[in-house]
């Protein structure tokens, strides 16, 4: 087909009530992508360095959250609890 | 700070060495050591479990055990190295045994004597 656009354009011109369906099925797949790449750049266990061996769970600060949504756990009162060295 | 009377000023030398200066910042980083170490001595002999750690707050621990293996093994290295006590070093021991099984640590402990021990101390 030359032109995908084109011909999914012509369907929803004739056929209106096909438009929420893109609407629902085009934001379900951009969440995902989002999580996903949240995950690839955000995450404290991924790292895309392969030369060093870095730890990047250790750059978080004590009371920093990951998590979307956690229960019962307050962040705030956490404070750093490991000896230095 | 005292300071102390002098009719010259105290200036610092050629390569920058200020005598008094140095005196009392020894003294103050040995006091905030001292203070450190106590701290750490409290919060050992008060230990009950392996507090929330924000790095893993996962149900999978596995790095939490190995990280706290790592940061002992690290941490009385850093400290024999610099000549201070290594007592502060026993928090990151009561954590992993706390979380890791014995096999696991039976398991590293054998490969640090022999040398073979894969991670980075």
């Amino acid at each position: 087909m030359p032109s995908l656009l084109g011909v999914v354009a012509k369907q929803l011109r004739s056929h209106p009530a096909l438009i929420p369906l893109f609407v629902f099925i085009g934001g379900g797949a951009t969440m995902s992508m989002l999580y996903l790449s949240r995950l690839a750049l955000k995450n404290p266990d991924v790292s895309w360095d392969r030369k060093n061996n870095p730890e990047p769970w250790n750059n978080m600060a004590p009371n920093q959250q990951y998590k979307l949504f956690t229960v019962n756990m307050d962040y705030s009162k956490l404070k750093k609890d490991r000896p230095d060295f | 700070m005292p300071s102390f009377a002098s009719q010259h000023p105290v200036r610092a030398d050629q390569e920058g060495h200020h005598p008094r200066r140095g005196h009392i910042e020894t003294t103050q980083v040995l006091v905030r050591l001292v203070k450190m170490a106590e701290a750490v001595e409290e919060k050992i002999k008060n230990y009950r479990t392996a507090p929330f750690d924000a790095r893993f707050p996962n149900t999978n621990q596995t790095r939490n055990c190995f990280q706290n293996y790592l940061d002992f093994h690290r941490c009385n290295k850093a400290l024999s190295d610099k000549g201070q006590d290594v007592t502060p070093c026993g928090w990151y021991q009561r954590v992993y045994k706390t979380l890791c099984p014995m096999s696991w640590v039976s398991k590293w402990d054998d490969q640090i004597e022999a040398g073979s021990f894969p991670g980075k101390i």
